[in-house]
This record gives C-alpha cells, structure tokens and sequence, in this order.
C-alpha cells in the first residue's frame, strides 16, 4: 500500500524552482557564480533521468546542445541583424529552458498530497494551500477539455484559414469556460460531501521527509550562498 | 432511518416551479431503493436534500420534516454528514480532487482527520473488497471511465457509510463498467448498508432493490415492493416512462448486414492508431458500413472505438482510407465529408444562441432552413437560447441539428444515449431513422442494447488488439 517515496522532497523541489528562477533565470550573483549556474543549468536534466523522463530530456537537451553551439562556432561570426537574433534566442533559450525544465520535473514527480503535506509542514495555511492542489488537480483538466475542443472545432471547419477565423478565440473559450466551471462546480460539490471544509484539522497519510540527496542539494546551495557574500570556501 | 414528511422543494434558480412536490416516504435500514423517473422528476433533488448539497451548495425552499436517524436533517451541517452519508455522483471526471488513485481513497478520512493507520487499514480493506488492487497508486487521468467510478465508489466505501446515495452511477458506463458497478452496490447491500440509487438504466440493479419508487413531475407516482418489481415487465415499464429492464449486453447483438443487401457500402481500409508510447489501441484491416443505414459499433472498454470515430471523421490523422463511390478518401479529405456528434456536447458548441449554432454549421448561412431543422429536432422554442444554458438532452438535439445543418453524408455519434431516459431515447432514435431516410449514413458507439434495437439495422463489433 505504501506509495513509492519521491527521490527529493517537495520542499527541497520548491528550493530549486526559486534557485533556477533566481541564479539561472535572472542571473542573480553575476559572473562569479558562472560555476553553480552551469550545474543548475545540467542539473534539470539529471532529475529528469531519474524521474524516467527521457522524451523530454532527450529533446531538451538537443535544443541546448544547438544553443551551446550557435553560441559558440556561429555568434561569433555572425553580424547585423543576424548576430542581434541569434543574441536573443540564445539568451531565452539559454535562461528559460533550464528553469522550464526543472518546472517540468516538480510539476511531473509531485504527488498533490505530497505537496500538501510539504506546505503542512512549513506552517502554511490551508487557505493558500488548498487553491493550490485544486490547481494541481485542474490543468490536466483544462488540457484534456481543449483538446477535445479543438478536435471538434477542426472538425467543423472553424479555424484558421476556415469559416468564421476572426471569432476563433471566441469560439475556443466560450466551452472552455463553461466545460471548466462546470467540473469545478461538481467537484466541489463531490469534495463537500467527502468533508472537505471541515474546521478540524485533516491528516496526510502521505510520509514525506529529507534525504540523502536535499542534503546533497542543500549543501551545494550553502556553498553557493556562501561564496556568493564572502568570496572564498572558509 | 429516513422519514420524509410532505416536504416540497423549489429551487431559488427556478422559482416557477416545484421541484418536490409533498413526498412522503419512509426507508427502513438497510433497505436498497431505487429511484426512477423521468428526467428533471426531482430524483436528484431528493438526494440531495440527504446529502446536504441542499441547502449547502444549491439554494432553495424547503416545506416538510427530513428526519435522518431521528433527528432533523436541517440540523446537522454538511460537515458532520460526510461520515455518515456518501455520494457516488454521474460524472467520474469530476468526482476525484486528488491527482493519484490512492492519494484520491484517503481524501476523504483524511477530512475527517482519522488516525493514520486507521485509513490505511481501511484502504487495504476496500482495495481487496472491491477487487481494485491494480488500480491503486496510478494517475487519475490515465483511467477509463469505468475505473474512475469504481475509485468513486471505493473512496466512499472507505468512509463507512451507513446511508449511500448514488446519482446515475451508470450513465457514462458501459456494459461490463455498470456490471462491476452491480458488485459494489452487492457488496454495500451485503454488508447491510441503507442505498438509494437514482437510475434511468435501471436493468443492472433492478433484481437488487427491495423496493423502487417512481417520480412523476416532482411527485411520488409508484411505490413498488419486491414482488411488484419482480413481475414487472417491459411494457409495464414503458407505460411508466421507464428504460427496459432487461440487462442485455450489446455485444449479443452484433450482426452483420446482409451479403444480398442491395445497398451500397462504405469501405474502410487500415484504421489503426497508437497513442504515444502505448500498443495500437485499434487496428482494422477491412470494414464495410452499408450506406443509407443506422450501424452500431459496439465492444468493451479499451477497443479503442471512440478513437475508431476520431480516425474516420478525420480529428485524428491517421493513415487508414475510406472508399465511397469509388472515391478514396483520406483523413484531411474526411474532415470535410463526415459529422461527428461527441459524447459530451458541451465541447463543440460554440456560440450564443442555438440558431447560431445550426447557422455555423450550413456550408451557406440560411436562416430559413436552419429554422426548419430545429423544428425536425424539437427545438423551435429555444432557439434564441444560449446553447450551453440548455439541459444535456436538449445540448444533444442541437449538436445533431447541426449535423443535419452541415449537409454532410456521413454522421457519426458517440454514446448519443448516455443518461437519457426512455422518452429522449427514443427522439434521438426517431431523428436517427428520419436522417436515414433522407439519405445519410450513420456510425454510432453504443452500449444501449434498447437504442441498438430501436433503430440500428447493423451491429458491428470492435474486438481487443492482440
């Protein structure tokens, strides 16, 4: 019965969303942490090889592998408009694939009660904690419910290059909103019935709690701290 | 355990009209009743005027006594109901707040924050009373629809109710789905559990229920005893409005059409698909589908025939061809020759009002005839309304009006049945042979054995891939 326990720990998964969105996203510390950012950069994909998420990892890594050599063997050559979009492509992919990629991993290896548990633990109240999971538990919905709306917008001929192409976003959000709304109407209704709501406080039959490897992690983010305001490792 | 005593109901979204209308009844423990009627007769009022969802959740009136274990059910909250009453809802999409299955089974003691080892215990108990074991710690989401109802059903069962209630567990369901349904209600009946099961297919659990009580108009019509019930035949249940009582699988009825049929057919050729990262999920070498005729497809869950729809109308590209007069089709080429209604209407309608909807679909805008097909589909008096402020039978009509409207020869329909009583059965069944009639070729996944023999002249079954 015992649910497999995750590799990391949610908390030390929120920690490294903030590090990517900060060090590698917002090149926070400048060029003297070029070190860490490059493993917080590599590390994403190892996660995603531990979570068996090859597809992925495979395909993020091809865009990367490009990235790293137009910046290398093509940029510096290049001139004028040219080397001004190569710039900015190489800049986004470069900052935002990482941080992507590690949202990926969290969002895919996050079992919502996990989650829960974690904001549990760190003291954070259930009226911010419980919007949250419902997130959780709705993208998925909202994919499901716009595929099957595009599906039937395709098959009606209503698209771009179709009828009636200046009202598609109309057409596409209209079900959208009332497919949407009318799950969550339901499953609140189902969740009502099921205590949801109750003053007392709930249990989480989910364990959680840290590892080997968020010491692994937490160590490296010490150091990085560290370096970061006194220069050197004492 | 349950005592109502005249009690009304109106709804504050619909003042004009009462909901209930002086229901009296009383329901012994233990008892398993079912509930029938048909649509908007207040079935799903009633329950959740026990449940709490009412006034909770749904505003209303109330005149009358609810008396549930001897005291009034006004006086207990939402809340305090959760352990003593579940609810098995119609939807299984909508009825899971967690992301994984056994995460999904804890919700609910966790709620009523039970010690750990309390809803473990229990989880393991329902896992194997429910024979579920391989469906625990799996994602929500990868689930067929008739495994969601079951992780609905045994998320309830872990709270240990003495009252369930069940809202057309079986609408969305299949054949073998509603059997396995049957077993859980057994297995609550068994263990001596009070059950209302609010139902329009009632042929599942009709040898289950000691007792069936029909709602007419928010009224109590029948109140039938076990030996009542057991005499009860078809046409007395049609004279009631009721559906068949006769659980027939629909896979007993598969019959091909004649080799000496006169009619033309349809070959199709190659439909196989594969999601990604799975086994094909469908694979046809050859079919033939005569025109100018209604043709079932039936088959279990996982025989891929809703993706067999999506192939042929072309929503899916694939490589199989269609062969019509002599003509190849191919998938792009399809999209614009074959109509698809979906199981849920709500995804392909799109604007606002139902005439609109009926105009978008004509390859040339003519509101004359736009009129003239909701009058051949019942729906002349709301065409100005909003489409998605209508009922699901009425969402139905006008999503098949707009199959007439585009003009296209080749319809197909996916579940047209699900949920629907007797008397819309049988109108979409009328439309069906009417649309026959004027030259079409209809393609409809079914498991309704009653609609099958009400208006399909083949059945075709789809087996599992080896």
């Amino acid at each position: 019965m015992e649910a497999k326990k995750s590799f990391l720990d949610p908390r030390t998964k929120l920690l490294l969303v903030l590090i990517e969105a900060v060090l590698v996203l917002a090149t926070a510390g400048g060029e003297r942490l070029w070190i860490f950012r490059l493993i917080f950069t590599f590390l994403p994909f190892l996660l995603l090889i531990t979570a068996k998420r090859y597809g992925v990892c495979i395909i993020g890594g091809g865009i990367m592998a490009v990235t790293i050599f137009l910046d290398n063997f093509v940029f510096p050559y290049a001139t004028g408009i040219i080397a001004t979009t190569l710039l900015i492509t190489i800049t986004v992919i470069t900052r935002f694939l990482p941080a992507y990629l590690m949202g990926a991993y969290v969002i895919r290896t996050t079992k919502v009660s996990e989650f829960k548990a974690a904001m549990e633990k760190m003291r954070i109240p259930d009226e911010l904690t419980i919007p949250m999971c419902v997130m959780f538990r709705f993208f998925p919905t909202v994919r499901e419910e716009n595929a099957s709306i595009r599906a039937a917008m395709k098959m009606r001929g209503i698209g771009l290059g179709g009828k009636k192409a200046s009202r598609m976003l109309e057409y596409r959000l209209v079900p959208m909103i009332s497919c949407t709304a009318k799950i969550g109407e339901e499953l609140s209704a189902a969740a009502l019935t099921r205590g949801l709501g109750k003053s007392r406080k709930r249990t989480n039959i989910c364990k959680i709690g840290f590892g080997i490897f968020d010491m692994m992690i937490f160590a490296l983010t010490a150091a990085m701290i560290i370096y970061r305001t006194v220069g050197v490792f004492v | 355990m349950i005592k109502f005593e005249h009690v009304d109901f109106t709804y504050a979204a619909a003042p004009e009209k009462k909901s209930l209308s002086d229901i009296s009844l009383d329901i012994a423990d233990g008892e398993c009743l079912l509930l029938t009627g048909e649509s908007g007769c207040g079935k799903s009022t009633l329950l959740r005027l026990l449940n709490g969802l009412i006034p909770e959740f749904y505003d209303g009136e109330r005149k009358g006594k609810i008396i549930v274990s001897g005291k009034e059910i006004s006086e207990s909250k939402i809340d305090d109901l959760a352990g003593k009453i579940g609810t098995v809802f119609q939807n299984p999409r909508s009825q899971f707040f967690n992301v994984d299955t056994t995460s999904e089974l804890a919700f609910g003691c966790e709620n009523l924050a039970l010690p750990e080892i309390e809803i473990v215990s229990r989880i393991q108990k329902t896992v194997s009373d429910f024979h579920i074991q391989n469906l625990t710690n799996r994602n929500i989401f990868e689930l067929s629809g008739g495994e969601k109802q079951k992780i609905a059903c045994a998320s309830v069962d872990v709270l240990r109710p003495d009252l369930i209630l069940l809202d057309e567990p079986s609408a969305n369901l299949d054949h073998d789905s509603t059997q396995s349904l049957r077993q859980m209600i057994k297995c609550w009946k068994a263990e001596g559990r009070t059950i209302l099961i609010a139902e329009h297919r009632i042929n599942y659990v009709i040898d289950l229920a000691d007792r069936m009580v029909i709602l007419k108009n928010g009224k109590v019509a029948n109140d039938l005893g076990k030996t009542e019930i057991r005499s009860l035949t078809d046409d007395t249940c049609e004279k009631y409005g009721l559906r068949s009582i006769k659980n027939i699988s629909p896979l007993t009825l598969a019959k091909e059409h004649q080799e000496n049929d006169s009619k033309e057919l349809i070959r199709l050729t190659d439909f196989s698909y594969a999601y990604r990262g799975a086994k094909n999920i469908l694979s046809i070498k050859e079919m033939t589908v005569p025109k100018n005729s209604v043709t079932a497809i039936v088959g279990t869950n996982g025989t891929g025939k809703t993706t067999f729809l999506e192939c042929l109308c072309g929503i899916r590209k694939n490589k199989g061809r269609m062969i019509s007069n002599g003509k190849v089709y191919k998938s792009k080429a399809r999209l614009k020759e074959i109509f698809m209604v979906m199981q849920d209407p709500n995804h392909q309608l799109f604007t606002e009002s139902v005439l609109d909807e009926v105009m978008i679909s004509m390859p040339t805008e003519n509101e004359e005839k736009a009129k003239q097909i909701l009058n051949e589909v019942d729906l002349s008096d709301h065409a100005d309304r909003h489409p998605m402020s209508l009922s699901g039978g009425q969402k139905q009509r006008t999503a098949l009006a707009c199959a007439i409207a585009s003009e296209r020869s080749i319809l197909l329909l996916d579940e047209p049945t699900s949920g629907l009583d007797l008397r819309h059965m049988l109108e979409v069944s009328e439309i069906l042979k009417q649309l026959k009639e004027q030259g079409r070729t209809i393609l409809t996944v079914t498991h309704d054995s009653e609609f099958i023999k009400n208006c399909c002249d083949n059945v075709i079954e789809l087996s599992e891939v080896k």
